[in-house]
């Protein structure tokens, strides 16, 4: 234990003088004594007992025994009963008995001595783990070993006052003496261990249990075991019952199995989100320890949390206590388990009230709500007005867009949409990634998918990439929301964002190529390759709308939906947690986002829709003239115009549609590849969907798989 | 304010249906009668921008114009309790306040005459919108102001502001009875002409098919106009909903007529609503799901245009495209499975020429409004049913024109002037080409139809260049 920073030292005066019972006293003079006369194995320094025990009576000889045998059981040498100490350790000693005594006695005071090397034992044992060091349990266990020591003391008084009367043979002492035999033998071994091993805390605890079980069939070791256990462990209960009700580590002494980490500290906002990518605070700030109690062992995550929550509601300033009564006092841990009921207790009422706090207070379900609105485009019409005024910004090369351009863009954006009443849509903020989406799958690991990592090298990275592949939105979370959507959290919701908005994309391309569609619409156009484009464009505009459709209300939206009920019942934040994190999962699995390959196709698809909606303009207007079109459009026609205007157009479209092939051709050459493309989709989706179903669903929609008619 | 929609409201019936639109724009965004938002309108999350602005005094002013040429239904409007709600520089009454006379001619040449006044007011509109996405034109394509003085404004919406889109919601005469205009027919055509060819989507809204739905699903006995335009707004306001309560897709009117529209010529559509109430009338409570929602929408019964197709035919017909939108409390879970359901029992006849499948696209439900039903559902739909209609109106112009009857009338006005009809021969081939090409969609070779070459391929159907050329003779 490294606690040496945080107890105080033990007193000088202590350590001079360590041991008030006077020990230190017969110590020092026995190894002066020991010095001086050495092999000597009687002492001649009491009562000037020259001559050896052998020359009494043995009547005589049971007197002075049993005298000697009454200090030797409170630690103190006798004429002829001395004590015999290994040098440097001081818990080993061994009593020895003049020789010449007579062998009867000798061989009943043989049998007290047990009691004697344990009680010197445990006296020293009390007197050196109540020093400050060694903590709070070994002080409350050496605290009530004295008291039993001061039981132990009264009864030798007692006995050496029948001494006195003459009334106490030493049958009579070793009758007397039996009941504490047991008892001070069985604690004889646990400090032995103990100090051996040099416990503290939680071992100590431990010990005491452990060998309070084995000493199940004696009921009175057994009790007085687990009575020393309930007196060692309540210091300890004090310091558990500060964590679970009040978040507080208060452990001087390093026992308590939760470790605080000191350096991991509440980030502040812009660390969070460029640092804090596990939320670490979260995860890491405090964690078990080796060294649990036994007792403890398996309700010691539930003690974690409990503190864990207690915790986070002081950090966000709310000084939250588990409210107190009688009942809820750590005390006893006998076979009822109250204390079990009280922790269970404490878990419950600070698992709701953080729960409380993060939905109430801070509003998590309206932040999801409001991410779901702009990350998963719930409410895409921002979006819309964006992608119209953000146009040349985001067509820029990635290292000419200015980001705070595109941020001021996009409040305006949101200033002007639905969004101006969500009171969070100030907290979207819009950044430009360095690499496609692709690139940035394949190098995101923490998706705990190995198949993509082996494809981050082979993607190659297009020419130019420019804003419309690696525009994102952020979104700013505070803490303690960050607990619940860390930056991991948000890294995935951001992912799925570039898609979408990818795909959005296409969409509002096709949606112009369309338009330029609509705009010959007066003209004459059978017989051109404008009906064949028209209908490319449609099929086109059909596989991404499925796609999108797909995504929206097949993916995002059903289990948006389940987890949005699932929040709604969690008990803890840690559940809620658990169910966030699940619905992330799902939905990036379900929007392909996982399946490398299979995205590579759908890009591939999505970058020909694109070279079609930018060559529409230019094919239209090579199919037909474009002066008829102004010709056409212009609203009052007199008759006269009308005629001539059907004449010119109709030969004109016939000698366009003779001449000018190479557009009929360009346009069934997207027509077969964009085809080609979107067949070989087939099989890979119908290859998947045996293991991922939700591939079967989209195989439906972007195919039309299953509505053969 | 983005992606802004102008309404244009013109004649008695479109009007009509604008007033009625408004009516309930204002209710599902919780506006005043005066334009004032309701105290209880605080939920967020609408756009109420696209279709309104706001003034000085925070009042919201629909982006409407409305135009006629007799006072009648305006002058009704002004006096009405929603008088303070539109702007008053935006109504436009001709002076003379005689009206078109059913004859389209006349507002043609009329909307001609005050072409000024009304482009002011429209540029006025455009110029106060950030990024105007579109016109939406509401107008009856039978009588005279709103088919005659609508057709020139479309083609002078097209003109000036090509770039944006134009949708209209047009009424069809009822043909099952005998109007009482007797020139609907000439009318009807010269009309479609311009809706073919100046409207980027036709919303189709069929007098004897919302009739009938009057009277078969509502059970009204005798249907009156407010109660068939209630129908009308009922489904202009669904039709919207994905613009004013924005979700995943279809934000924008392009986004959404894109999605629906195959070819540039075909942007006919036809809507279906369920469930159907009028105001006021006793809702009878039913489990309403998505896929019972969905189911219902395909029922011809619900759809507010009339086939006047015979059985072979109509089992020709197929669905183009479908956008469902769903209004209300949805389980999103069930969107899937309700699709998948209909995909089984082959409720939906497509076209074999291309990929197609309904789209759905969940919508918030206005939470100032008060249904009784929890979920209710608007389909769009192109089909090729919709040919028959105009085949209806096709002959029924050929019946007329046989007869030589009525045509004086439009002599009068310069487009018709010295006898010449070229206008209607020239407007019957284009309705004629629409009504081949829906047919050709109902084929699985369309595909090869559009490069197909009339001029060279004799099929007997498109005569276009054979009949225009012999005029330009004349």
């Amino acid at each position: 234990m490294e606690n040496s920073l945080t107890c105080s030292s033990t007193p000088r005066w202590n350590s001079e003088r360590p041991f008030l019972t006077g020990r230190f006293h017969q110590e020092n003079k026995t190894t002066s004594r020991f010095a001086e006369t050495k092999g000597y194995s009687i002492d001649s320094f009491s009562l000037g007992s020259e001559k050896a025990i052998g020359c009494y009576n043995a009547a005589v000889q049971e007197l002075i025994v049993i005298d000697d045998l009454l200090s030797a059981l409170v630690g103190i040498e006798g004429r002829y009963i001395s004590i015999k100490r290994v040098r440097g350790k001081e818990d080993s000693f061994a009593f020895q008995v003049d020789t010449s005594m007579d062998l009867a006695l000798q061989e009943l005071a043989k049998r007290i001595f047990p009691l004697c090397e344990s009680f010197m034992l445990i006296n020293h044992f009390v007197e050196s783990r109540s020093q400050f060091k060694n903590g709070l349990v070994n002080h409350a266990f050496a605290a009530a070993l004295r008291a039993l020591l001061l039981d132990y003391q009264a009864m030798v008084a007692q006995l050496e006052h029948q001494f006195r009367l003459g009334r106490l043979s030493l049958q009579g002492l070793w009758f007397f003496c039996q009941p504490m035999m047991g008892s001070m033998q069985a604690l004889y071994t646990v400090i032995q261990k103990a100090s051996a091993n040099n416990f503290a805390g939680s071992a100590v605890l431990n010990l005491l249990q452990s060998q309070a079980r084995a000493m199940a069939g004696d009921s009175a070791v057994r009790s007085l075991l687990e009575k020393m256990v309930q007196c060692a462990s309540n210091a300890y209960l004090g310091i558990l019952e500060r964590w679970v009700y009040e978040g507080v580590i208060d452990d001087p002494y390093g026992e308590f199995f939760i470790a605080e980490n000191k350096s991991l500290q509440k980030l502040t906002l812009q660390e969070s989100l460029t640092q804090d990518y596990d939320a670490k605070y979260w995860r890491q700030r405090y964690s078990l320890k080796d060294g649990i109690p036994s007792f403890l062992a398996n309700i010691s995550g539930t003690i974690l949390t409990t503190g864990k929550y207690l915790n986070v509601m002081r950090e966000c300033g709310h000084h939250v206590q588990v409210p107190a009564s009688e009942n809820t006092k750590l005390m006893s841990f006998g076979t009822n388990h109250h204390y079990l009921e009280c922790i269970k207790a404490a878990y419950d009422f600070a698992s709701n009230e953080l729960l409380n706090l993060i939905k109430e207070k801070y509003d998590l379900m309206g932040k999801l709500r409001s991410i779901k609105h702009y990350l998963l485009l719930d409410q895409g019409d921002f979006l819309v007005h964006f992608m119209d005024i953000a146009r040349d910004e985001l067509t820029k090369k990635l290292d000419e867009i200015s980001v705070e351009k595109l941020q001021s863009l996009l409040d305006l954006a949101l200033r002007t949409t639905a969004a101006v009443a969500d009171p969070c849509h100030e907290d979207l903020t819009c950044c430009v990634e360095t690499s496609s989406l692709l690139k940035r799958l394949g190098t995101f690991k923490d998706l705990g998918n190995s198949r993509t990592v082996p494809h981050g090298n082979d993607i190659e990275e297009p020419v130019s990439v420019t804003g419309l592949e690696t525009f994102s939105l952020s979104y700013k979370v505070r803490w303690p929301l960050s607990i619940v959507i860390s930056r991991k959290a948000l890294t995935k919701y951001q992912l799925i964002f570039r898609f979408l908005f990818r795909c959005k994309h296409v969409d509002r391309q096709l949606c112009g190529a369309w338009q330029i569609h609509q705009g010959v619409r007066s003209l004459k156009m059978r017989g051109t390759a404008i009906p064949r484009s028209s209908l490319l464009c449609r099929s086109m505009l059909k596989f991404i709308n499925s796609l999108l459709h797909y995504l929206t209300f097949e993916v995002l939206e059903p289990n948006w939906h389940v987890m949005h009920n699932r929040l709604q019942t969690a008990k803890s934040i840690d559940e809620v947690i658990q169910h966030h994190d699940f619905f992330l999962d799902k939905c990036l699995r379900e929007c392909l986002l996982l399946l490398p390959e299979l995205l590579k196709k759908v890009e591939k698809l999505k970058s020909l829709c694109l070279q079609y909606a930018a060559a529409t303009q230019w094919l239209i207007s090579s199919s037909i003239d474009i002066p008829n079109v102004e010709e056409s459009s212009d609203g009052s026609l007199v008759s006269e115009k009308t005629k001539q205007y059907k004449s010119r157009s109709t030969s004109q479209v016939l000698k366009l549609s003779s001449s000018n092939t190479n557009v009929t051709e360009s346009i069934l050459n997207f027509e077969r590849e964009f085809n080609a493309e979107l067949q070989s989709l087939g099989p890979i989706l119908s290859n998947g969907s045996q293991t991922e179903p939700h591939l079967a669903h989209l195989a439906q929609w972007i195919l039309g798989v299953g509505n053969d008619q | 304010m983005p992606r802004e929609i102008i309404t244009l409201q013109v004649g008695q019936c479109g009007n009509q249906i604008g007033m009625e639109f408004w009516k309930q724009l204002c209710l599902e965004h919780g506006i005043s009668k005066d334009g004032i938002l309701e105290d209880f309108a605080t939920q967020g999350g609408d756009r109420k921008d696209v279709f309104f602005y706001q003034a000085d005094d925070q009042h919201y002013i629909p982006r409407a114009l409305l135009i006629d040429l007799e006072p009648r239904v305006i002058n009704g409007i002004q006096n009405s309790e929603y008088r303070n709600l539109y702007n008053h520089e935006n109504i436009f009454v001709s002076d003379h306040g005689g009206g078109a006379g059913n004859n389209w001619a006349s507002g043609y040449h009329q909307g001609k005459g005050v072409e000024e006044d009304i482009m002011d007011m429209i540029d006025r509109e455009a110029d106060g919108s950030d990024s105007l996405e579109g016109f939406v034109l509401c107008h009856s394509i039978a009588g005279g102001t709103g088919s005659g003085m609508g057709s020139y404004l479309l083609e002078t919406l097209n003109d000036r502001y090509s770039k944006k889109l134009v949708q209209t919601y047009s009424v069809f005469p009822n043909q099952m009875e005998t109007s009482d205009v007797v020139v609907q027919p000439y009318n009807s055509l010269l009309t479609l002409k311009r809706l073919t060819l100046n409207a980027d989507c036709v919303v189709v809204l069929d007098n004897t098919a919302l009739n009938r739905i009057a009277v078969e699903r509502l059970h009204l006995s005798n249907p009156t106009f407010a109660q068939t335009n209630s129908l009308v707004s009922t489904v202009m306001s669904a039709s919207t909903t994905t613009l004013r309560y924005p979700g995943y897709m279809n934000n924008d009117l392009v986004g959404l007529l894109a999605s629906l529209i195959p070819t540039p010529r075909c942007h006919f559509l036809m809507t279906g609503y369920t469930p159907l109430t009028v105001e006021r009338q006793a809702n009878v409570i039913r489990k309403t799901t998505v896929l019972d929602v969905m189911r219902r929408l395909l029922q011809t019964k619900n759809i507010m245009v009339s086939s006047y197709a015979r059985t072979k035919e109509a089992s020709q017909a197929k669905y183009i495209s479908i956008l469902n939108i769903i209004q209300g409390e949805v389980d999103p879970t069930q969107v899937h499975e309700s699709l998948q359901r209909i995909r089984e029992r082959k409720l939906v006849n497509f076209i074999e020429w291309g990929p197609a499948s309904i789209q759905v696209a969940l919508s918030r439900k206005s939470p100032y409004v008060q249904t009784a039903h929890r979920v209710s559902g608007l389909m769009l739909a192109s089909h090729t049913s919709i040919r028959h209609l105009f085949s209806k109106c096709l002959s029924q112009y050929e019946k007329l024109r046989k007869k030589q009857a009525f045509l004086d009338n439009y002599r009068k006005f310069p487009m018709f002037a010295d006898n010449d009809l070229s206008e209607f021969d020239e407007s019957r081939d284009i309705i004629e080409s629409l009504v081949d090409e829906y047919k050709a969609c109902e084929s699985p070779d369309y595909i090869k139809w559009g490069m197909e070459d009339p001029d060279h391929v004799l099929t007997g159907e498109g005569n276009a260049s054979g009949t225009v050329d012999p005029n330009l003779a004349v």
